[in-house]
């Protein structure tokens, strides 16, 4: 090969055109070290740099925080419920065990000083402060378990818009296959009264699949976990509608939200 | 930045350190290239979500696989760009592909959202940015050949085919037109440095 054959698959290659035979020739002259080739892919990747590089647009901040969130939850595996910390709300509560413990201790003194009788005002507060603990640790498996989907690389991430009925609605959708997963709702009207909003997965060619129902808050704001749905692999559309309270097996009323994958 | 050290050497520094897991290192590199390839992401595909969604799939790349990074096999910038460009086209083709298959009424409902009204931010890029300023300069011949392929993901003979040209003819302009564009981008540069 000449110079000027090399130079023009090299620019192929840059641009991504490049295929078939002349492709496997060029990547065998890359990988044996071709000092021609590796100087003119070089060359142009840095032109095409250069020109994306004029007209640039500022991402919204979402994409950064979404990524730093990411990198964050990453670097701080999911460990044991007692070492991870919880946010402000439960973190005040993380003075509960001392009172559990606390409590359990006392209630001892008093069965050991009026004999097997306990008093039944600290009973009821353990089984209270029990109960308690439970809630909270089966919060924070839940919050464990978003982490642990916003972290795996083979989530898929989906920004669903909003469509006619709701022009200013937005969604963001957490997929993945084997573990379910989290819809994130925003700027939907409250549903008129007997209806709720339905959020359906399609998966190429397929009838549409219920992932379930869920309303909104006062602010418009809604969320929805969804379990691994049976037979549902990689989505390639999720879409909301409004539907009958209680939802139905197949859309029937107006699309809300869609995105595609 | 310190004393005679290249944008290109900086960033490579903050490569190194992102391989180490500075997040820091990250959040910098970020700033000074998401624009770039959102730019370009954008034009590509034309759907801000879509682009929104390849965005942080590139950077999160780049987060993971920071430790292959090569200098000898390019600048930090190429190497994010190729990727921005590739996660982007390989986008851009499953969106074509399901295109043909897919459930009509999404379609037409997203289709229906868009306000003619509002300016496409890519289109608004696109037709006042350097780009075509520099790609304008070229003959159209040879920015046709460009275009179809770094922007709209279109092999060789795709173009070829699409031009009505033979393919040596396609394989020459891209290599005239990439080194037009290089000497025009060059030109532009000076009066900054």
């Amino acid at each position: 090969m000449n110079r000027d054959e090399i130079t023009e698959l090299a620019a192929l290659y840059a641009l991504g055109g490049l295929e078939g035979e002349d492709r496997a020739r060029f990547e065998a002259l890359l990988e044996g070290g071709d000092p021609t080739a590796l100087a003119a892919v070089r060359q142009f990747e840095d032109t095409l740099a250069g020109l994306t590089a004029a007209t640039p647009e500022a991402p919204p901040a979402s994409v950064k925080a979404a990524l730093l969130a990411r990198i964050e939850a990453e670097g701080r595996p999911a460990r044991r419920a007692s070492v991870t910390p919880l946010p402000d709300r439960a973190g005040r509560r993380g003075m509960l065990w001392p009172v559990v413990w606390g409590g359990a201790l006392a209630a001892g003194i008093a069965a050991l000083a009026v004999g097997l009788t306990v008093g039944s005002s600290y009973e009821k507060r353990v089984t209270a402060l029990g109960q308690e603990s439970a809630m909270l640790r089966g919060e924070l498996e839940r919050q464990q378990a978003v982490i642990a989907l916003i972290r795996d690389p083979s989530t898929q991430v989906v920004s669903l818009a909003g469509l006619k009925p709701a022009p200013v609605a937005k969604a963001r959708m957490f997929w993945h296959a084997r573990a379910g997963g989290l819809l994130i709702a925003a700027g939907l009207p409250a549903p008129p009264e007997g209806k709720t909003y339905q959020l359906w997965a399609i998966a190429g060619k397929q009838a549409p699949v219920s992932a379930g129902v869920f309303g909104v808050d006062a602010k418009g704001t809604g969320s929805l976990r969804v379990p691994p749905l049976p037979g549902v692999g990689t989505v390639d559309v999720f879409a909301v509608t409004l539907e009958p309270a209680g939802g139905l097996p197949a859309p029937s009323g107006a699309m809300y939200l869609a995105g595609k994958s | 930045m310190p004393p005679g050290r290249t944008q290109s050497e900086e960033a490579a520094a903050l490569i190194a350190r992102m391989a180490q897991g500075d997040r820091e290192a990250f959040s910098r590199f970020y700033d000074a290239f998401a624009g770039a390839a959102f730019g370009l992401i954008q034009r590509v595909l034309r759907d801000p979500a879509a682009a929104e969604d390849v965005l942080q799939e590139v950077f999160w790349q780049v987060w993971r696989e920071a430790a292959q990074y090569d200098s000898r096999r390019g600048s930090p910038a190429a190497w994010l760009i190729m990727r921005a460009k590739s996660r982007a086209i390989d986008r851009l083709r499953s969106i074509r592909r399901r295109e043909k298959t897919f459930v009509a009424p999404v379609d037409e409902a997203l289709a229906r959202r868009d306000d003619p009204a509002a300016p496409n931010p890519g289109v608004a890029a696109e037709e006042r940015g350097l780009v075509q300023t520099a790609l304008g300069q070229l003959p159209p011949a040879q920015r046709r050949v460009i275009e179809l392929a770094f922007f709209d993901g279109l092999t060789q003979t795709e173009i070829a085919a699409r031009l009505g040209e033979p393919l040596g003819t396609v394989k020459t302009r891209a290599r005239l037109g990439l080194e037009r564009l290089r000497g025009i981008l060059k030109d532009e540069r000076l009066p900054a440095t």
